[in-house]
Formats: structure tokens, C-alpha cells, sequence
């Protein structure tokens, strides 16, 4: 029989819970359906502004009483906010995880968002932006989300500039009042709980939490842009951003991509560790992965280099996305096979790592995906399907992004330089 | 109730050291060498961090693509780290290929040096070297130990600089390895659901032939250096500054004091977070203790735009000074110990972690600890204790000042006075 539970609460939150009765602790997931790609376009970085205050005041309490009442109980709470969702996380005592989730539903259901502390969030995020300016690799991972997502989908949630300095403390709560309600909400829950116990929370805290229909359940469009576009920034390294679409973790072919992935990117073995830094000692960094919006996917390629071996480096990167198709052989498609299942096994064993499954589960697919079956799906890849994914789905639009001294061969210069992307 | 450890050392002077886990799926294991940058010459500064990447290049028994792939056929996540004291090398894999990853890490441990990949793998390590350059925050810290301690091993940084590794040449990481990588310098530490029988038998047969060592390293004690020190970096756009204090070694009586009052000081839900980050004055300021075997430093640290960097150095003075004259609140304490609580409990489900603090423990303290002691020692640090360590390791008085950014303040632009 199986220890997972998934289902719709009376408040329409869909709960997914993972009966663990040997482990310490129970590790939770509260995952509201909307991200930066729902923010209003004149408001970019709201989401973000409401996800850092929420917390710092209730009906009930001040910021620093809040903070105190997580700690009196050992609870780790944290917010994270992406592109289609914001995800509030906890880690408790088995005997702590009722106050915990009451602590949560208290800041998600009655903030006050104080005047002071939205206007330090709002002054703090200028100085998080020119601290983010800093950060080359954060630059160019925005720069080639841009790109390869477009306008909405491809936001950064630290916002732009000019939409920072305009923002108000009614913009954060009127955000907030439209998008934190009991129909956006999934939760999922591993550890040392019973899904009895989980559900009488959920229904308990959450009762008549603004629209309990379901919502935000459909994904966004992606924009993608096919270019080459330099950004001049002063850097000791160039920095080198690829983009290319993929298939949906819906997909049918979603295994056999990952599989592909893992040939491409996934241990030292793999091709671009192996082609890029192991043979030709081009990068210290070098790497692939894939990134799935609900409906959508994309592969991204990122490698940094010196500024005179950046063609070489871009060069030997697109050679290897070529040949994929060329020369796969036995022995790295079971290797490919043999990392992943083990990942999911080996991660088994950690309860954060099993919460943030149920978690992708209920966003991606709706329902539990039982880990035998990931494992099965894997293992059912064979070197014909690669190659079939490969013919099926050529990658000959590309979005590239160079961030540093020396511009591409065949290259634009990008118009705002690396400012962040202000316009 | 049984300890769930197992110590061993084989006749050669390797130490091993395993703790069962049987409620869990996987295993993890690891090969400590105790040495690190610190045990380098200034000349062939890096040479630590390069063998590492070394081990990684080939054996008598393997080519570096066999090591690669012997690792990724085993579903391993692995990888290896060099600290300023000890070199790590680690794989964690599901049960049932625990004896297949220690020898494969096991042979790694001698490796063949091969010349044309110490010719390839000098370019990665400069390509990381140039990568530490873009990121203010490598740059400030390998600046201030570089100034804090100078004069002492601890002051170069652990890749090294470009002209040293520029220079290091394979006999220099033969010799090396050859001093630092004898069995009595090294642990075997093992965790998970393994039989310890089975590991000990294993690591037997596969460290037969290493050898003990004659060399007589010894390492100084360092002590940080009062004073101040500016760099100039023109193209980042914050200013970092970091205030720095004599600290304690890991397995020094006050080290859980010292961390609790860090903790407070400038971790989460602390004085730092609420008076400075939470006035608007600096988005990231913090208390970090850095602890070695026989020393440590505190170092009290901020970032912000450039014209608020004085404001923000009296911040970060004016808070560590009430820490230090006035005694912390018992509810203050409580919270530390209560995250802590939590965090042990979930890390001590996860054979990596364990091995990770386990290799902590050896190294530092001689002996593993159980979560429960882990925990013994967190519940032992009172307000009183706080008050204690702090009037023998103030967080006040002398310091060392460092500043990296933009802005030349407070004015020696690399020099220290």
C-alpha cells in the first residue's frame, strides 16, 4: 500500500503528504501558484517585495515576536519565490509541526505589511540590485532568461530599476490580496506525520482563506527570441549562457530527455565536463540543465571562460550539442541511467528532498508520480529513443548570451550594456 | 545502547572510522588527508588544491576517463574539497556499492600524476582562479587572510596565486604528495547501512602497501594581526567590510559559546539582522567563526553601496559592543539551541552530512560525536558561558579591518597599516 496521500481539501488546497514514521523531523512545502510571471508589468519584483515581508508583521504579532515563536519551537522557515510560483518552506519536530504550520498560515492569512518594513524591503532591494550586478553569473542567467523565455515568463525576481523606485506599500498588499488564497495553494509534506493529521491542519488554519476554486493551475506562453547577443561588462572571465527549447516534464519523451541530459551534463563522465574541461582545460565551470515551466521546457548550457578562449569554448559547447546524436553509445546511456535512478534513491533518504518531489509532483503532473515509476522510465530508455528525440527535436534555435570583455564572433552588442537589464 | 560507532587503524596508521546507519538506503564514504593550504610553502602556493585535482587525473589503474566513469557507473555524488587544513574526497552512493567506491576513492589516493594532464589541468585551476576574481566576495575574504595573517601559512589563498601555480611543476606535487598522503596522515571515514566488518576487511586489502610517513611537519599556531587594510576594486559596485577577531580552535572548551554568541550576533533572527539589515542599512551582514584545529577567528562583516560603509562599520561595532558589555538574554540562547536542535535531527538522517560532520569531528576533535552529543553540546551554553568566552575572545578592541570595493576607504588601498 502506498504512504502517499493526494487530495482536495474542502478549502480547495491540494495536499500531497508522505508517511515517513521513522524519520525526526517533517519537512513541509506551502506552494502558492504565482510567480514572478504573474506580477502586473509595471510592478516587476512585487512578488518578491510581498514574499520578503509577509512575515515581518500579523494581526497578531510584530516582526521580531514572529521570528521569536518559529524559534521557540526549532522551526526553519524560508520563502523562495520563482517563475510560476512562491514556495514557503518549514522544517520542524514532529512535535512542532502544528505550531509551525499555524505560524505559517498566520503571516500568509494576516499580514500587516508595516509601512516601515515594506519601505526598508523596497530600500533594500535597490542595494540587493547593485550587489546583483556583481554577480556575473546571476547577470548572465537573467540576461539568457530573458531571451529564451520572453517578457512575462522570463522576469527576474528582483524586478527592474524603475519599477523598484515606483513601488508603493499598496501595490505589495494589493498583490498580495489578489494572489494568496486557499485555490492557489498546494502543500506537501514528508517526515514523521500521518496524512490525517496533515489534512486537519490544513482544513483548521486555512478555513475560508479568500477563493478556494483552483487557479493558477495553466502555465504561461514562452517567447522565444533565436539571437546572439553580447552584453560589455569588465570581467576577469566571459561569461557564456546557451538556450535551447525542450519537451514539458508532461512530455512522453520527458525520461528520455533527461537521460539525454544527463549524457550532455551529468557526471564527470558526461560530455561537456569531459570535451570542455577535461580534454581541453577550456573552463573551471561547465554545465547543462533544464528548466520546465508548466507546459513548456528549456535547456540551458552555461560555461565561463577567459575572454581569449571564449570562441573556442563556444565552439566546442555547440559541437558537442551536435554530435549528440553521432555516437551515443552503451555504456554512457547506462551510465546516464545509473546516475539519475541512484540520485533518486540516495536522495530518498534525505526528508527535504522527498517533500520537494511531492511538491514538483503535484505541480507538473497533478497527481503522485511513485518513485518505482520515475525509476522504471528511466530505466526504459534506450539509445533508438534518444536518437528519435534527438531527430524529433533538432536544436537549430538558439538563444545565446556572452557576458564580459570580449564580444562573440557573430555576435550583437546588446543595447543596455550589463546594467541588469534597465532600460 | 550500543554505540554505532566502529574505530579502527590499520597496522600502517591509517585511521578508520564508520558509524551504521541501518534505517537508511545509502552509504557514504571519504578519504581525509590532513593537509591543506597551510601546510605549503609561499612559493608553491595552490600545490594542495592541485594535487587534489590531481587525484582526480589518473591512477596505475586508471586513466581519468575510467575514474570519471567508475564513479558515474556507480550512481555516486561525489566530489572532493581543499581547506585551509584538510583535503576531502567523497562519494555518496546507494548501499550496495559502498565497498566499490572506497576503492575506487582508494586508488585515487595514489595517483599517477600524468604529465600531459598536469599540463590540462593547470589551465582549469587558472580558469578557477580567474573565476574567484569576479566574485567580490572571494576576493574580500582571500584579501583579508592574506592580511590578517600575514607571515603565516594561513595568509595564502587555497588555489593559490597565478604565478605559483603558474610555476608549480609535477615533481613539486609528487613530493608533496608523497609527504602529506602517508597512511598515518590519512582517515577512512564511513557512514550509512554498511557492516563495519566488511569496510575494515576492504580498506585493509586495498591500503596494504601505503606507507607511514617520517616527515615532521609541524604546523605553527597563528595569530591574527591587529590593524587595517583596503583594497580598491573599481569595477564591483559594493563595498564589503569585515572586522576580524581572534577566535578558538574546533575543539577548544569555548567553541560552542563562541558560536552561540555568532550566532546571535549576525545569524538568523539575530541583532544584525534586525538593527542593521532590517534599518535598510546593509542587505547582507553576518557573524561567521571561522574555526581551524588549533586556532579560529571571528569575523563580523557587511555589505552595502559604498557611501554608507562607514555607517555601516559603526553598526557592526556598535552591536558587537553591547553583545560583549551587556549579558545575553536566556531567550536569546534558547532560540540557538532550538534551530540547532532541528537541523541535527534532519542532518543526522543523511549518511552525507554525517560523514561530513564526523570527518569534523575526527580531525578536530580525535573522535566522532553522535547527534546526541552534538546536541549535548549545544544544550551546554548558558548566557553565562557567553559572557565568559566573550571577556576572553571580545569581539571588541583590536581588530583587524578589511575593505573591498569600489570606494579607496579607509584609505591604504592594499597596504596594511
Amino acid at each position: 500500500m502506498s504512504n502517499v496521500t493526494h487530495k482536495t481539501l474542502s478549502n480547495g488546497i491540494e495536499m500531497m503528504c508522505v508517511e515517513l514514521p521513522t524519520r525526526h523531523a517533517v519537512a513541509t512545502q506551502i506552494r502558492f501558484l504565482s510567480g514572478t510571471a504573474d506580477e502586473p508589468s509595471d510592478k516587476l519584483g512585487v512578488g518578491r517585495l510581498v514574499q520578503e515581508t509577509i512575515d515581518l508583521g500579523t494581526e497578531k504579532r510584530d516582526a521580531r515576536a514572529m521570528s521569536d515563536a518559529f524559534d521557540a519551537i526549532g522551526a526553519a522557515d524560508s520563502g523562495a519565490i520563482g517563475r510560476e510560483a512562491t514556495s514557503y518552506s518549514c522544517l520542524a519536530l514532529p512535535e512542532y509541526i502544528e505550531e509551525a504550520i499555524a505560524l505559517e498560515a498566520e503571516y500568509l492569512r494576516t499580514p500587516t505589511f508595516p509601512t516601515d518594513k515594506v519601505d526598508v524591503a523596497i530600500d533594500l532591494t535597490k542595494q540587493e540590485y547593485n550587489a546583483f550586478l556583481d554577480d556575473a553569473q546571476g547577470l548572465a542567467d537573467k540576461f539568457i532568461g530573458q531571451q529564451a523565455y520572453g517578457d512575462r515568463l522570463g522576469r527576474h525576481s528582483l524586478g527592474e530599476p524603475q519599477t523598484i523606485a515606483a513601488m508603493t506599500r499598496d501595490d505589495v498588499v494589493s498583490h498580495w490580496k489578489n494572489l494568496y488564497c486557499s485555490g492557489r495553494m498546494q502543500v506537501a509534506a514528508a517526515g514523521n506525520i500521518t496524512a490525517a493529521k496533515l489534512e486537519a491542519i490544513l482544513e483548521e488554519q486555512f478555513a475560508d482563506f479568500g477563493n478556494t476554486d483552483k487557479q493558477g493551475r495553466d502555465g504561461y506562453d514562452v517567447q522565444f527570441t533565436t539571437k546572439r547577443i553580447h552584453h560589455q561588462k569588465e570581467l576577469e572571465q566571459q561569461q557564456i549562457a546557451i538556450a535551447f527549447p525542450a519537451v514539458p516534464v508532461s512530455h512522453a519523451d520527458f525520461y528520455v530527455q533527461r537521460v539525454m541530459l544527463a549524457i550532455l551534463s551529468g557526471g564527470m563522465s558526461s560530455r561537456l565536463f569531459t570535451e570542455v574541461r577535461e580534454k581541453q582545460g577550456l573552463v573551471y565551470w561547465v554545465s547543462a540543465w533544464g528548466e520546465y515551466p508548466r507546459g513548456h521546457g528549456m535547456i540551458f548550457i552555461g560555461a565561463s571562460t577567459t575572454p581569449e578562449r571564449c570562441d573556442t569554448t563556444y565552439n566546442t559547447l555547440m559541437r558537442e550539442v551536435d554530435r549528440l546524436s553521432e555516437d551515443l553509445t552503451e555504456d554512457e546511456l547506462d551510465r546516464a541511467k545509473t546516475g539519475l535512478v541512484a540520485k533518486i534513491e540516495t536522495q530518498g533518504d534525505a526528508t527535504r528532498a522527498r517533500c520537494r518531489q511531492l511538491a514538483d509532483d503535484m505541480f507538473h503532473h497533478g497527481k503522485h508520480v511513485p518513485q518505482s515509476d520515475k525509476i522504471a522510465r528511466i530505466q526504459a530508455v534506450t539509445s533508438a529513443d534518444i536518437k528519435r528525440y534527438l531527430d524529433e527535436h533538432p536544436r537549430n534555435a538558439l538563444s545565446v548570451v556572452t557576458l564580459g570583455p570580449r564580444q562573440l564572433e557573430g555576435s550583437e552588442l546588446a543595447s543596455n550594456g550589463a546594467n541588469g537589464g534597465a532600460q | 545502547m550500543s554505540s554505532p560507532y566502529t574505530l579502527h587503524t590499520l597496522d600502517n596508521g591509517l585511521r578508520i572510522v564508520i558509524e551504521r546507519m541501518p534505517d537508511v538506503n545509502s552509504a557514504a564514504a571519504g578519504f581525509l588527508a590532513r593537509t591543506g593550504a597551510r601546510d605549503e610553502t609561499p612559493e608553491k602556493a595552490g600545490v594542495s588544491h592541485f594535487l587534489e585535482h590531481m587525484c582526480f587525473k589518473g591512477t596505475s589503474n586508471r586513466d581519468w576517463r575510467e575514474i570519471t566513469v567508475d564513479f558515474d557507473k556507480l550512481g555516486s555524488v561525489y566530489n572532493a574539497f581543499t581547506s585551509e587544513d584538510r583535503t576531502f574526497y567523497y562519494g555518496w552512493v546507494p548501499k550496495e556499492n559502498i565497498n566499490q567506491q572506497i576503492e575506487l576513492i582508494a586508488d585515487m589516493m595514489r595517483p599517477a600524476l600524468p604529465t600531459d594532464e598536469f599540463d590540462m589541468e593547470k589551465n582549469v585551476i587558472l580558469e578557477e582562479i580567474a573565476m574567484a576574481k569576479d566574485s567580490l566576495d572571494h576576493v574580500t575574504f582571500d584579501f583579508l587572510l592574506e592580511r590578517v595573517f600575514e607571515g603565516h601559512p594561513l595568509a595564502w589563498p587555497i588555489l593559490g596565486y597565478d604565478t605559483t601555480v603558474t610555476d608549480l611543476s609535477r615533481d613539486d606535487l609528487a613530493a608533496y604528495h608523497q609527504r602529506r598522503y602517508a597512511a598515518d596522515n590519512m582517515t577512512l571515514v564511513v557512514a550509512g547501512n554498511v557492516d563495519p566488518d566488511d569496510i575494515i576487511a576492504t580498506a585493509n586489502r586495498l591500503t596494504a602497501d601505503w606507507q607511514s610517513s617520517n616527515d615532521d611537519h609541524q604546523r605553527d599556531v597563528p595569530t591574527p594581526r591587529t590593524g587595517v587594510a583596503n583594497l580598491v576594486v573599481e569595477r564591483f559596485n559594493q563595498q564589503i567590510v569585515a572586522l576580524c577577531f581572534k577566535g578558538v580552535s574546533g575543539n577548544h572548551p569555548k567553541h560552542e559559546s563562541l558560536e552561540a554568541a555568532t550566532s546571535i550576533l549576525g545569524g538568523s533572527n539575530s541583532r544584525y539582522y534586525w538593527n542593521i539589515i532590517q534599518t535598510g542599512l546593509s542587505p547582507s551582514a553576518g557573524a561567521y567563526h571561522m574555526d581551524l584545529s588549533d586556532s579560529g577567528l571571528v569575523i563580523l562583516y557587511g555589505q552595502t553601496d559604498p557611501a554608507n560603509i562607514e555607517e555601516l562599520t559603526d553598526a557592526l561595532r556598535a552591536e558587537a559592543k553591547k553583545l560583549c558589555e551587556s549579558k545575553v538574554e536566556d531567550k536569546e540562547v534558547q532560540r540557538v539551541k532550538n534551530r540547532r536542535r532541528t537541523t541535527l535531527a534532519v542532518e543526522g538522517e543523511s549518511p552525507y552530512h554525517r560523514l561530513v560532520q564526523i570527518m569534523d569531528d575526527v580531525d578536530y576533535r580525535g573522535a566522532p560525536r553522535t547527534v546526541d552529543e552534538r546536541l549535548d553540546a549545544v544544550q551546554s551554553v548558558t548566557a553565562d558561558t557567553i559572557a565568559d568566552t566573550l571577556a576572553e575572545f571580545p569581539f571588541q578592541g583590536p581588530e583587524f579591518l578589511v575593505s573591498v570595493g569600489p570606494r579607496d576607504w579607509p584609505g591604504t588601498n592594499g597596504a596594511s597599516q
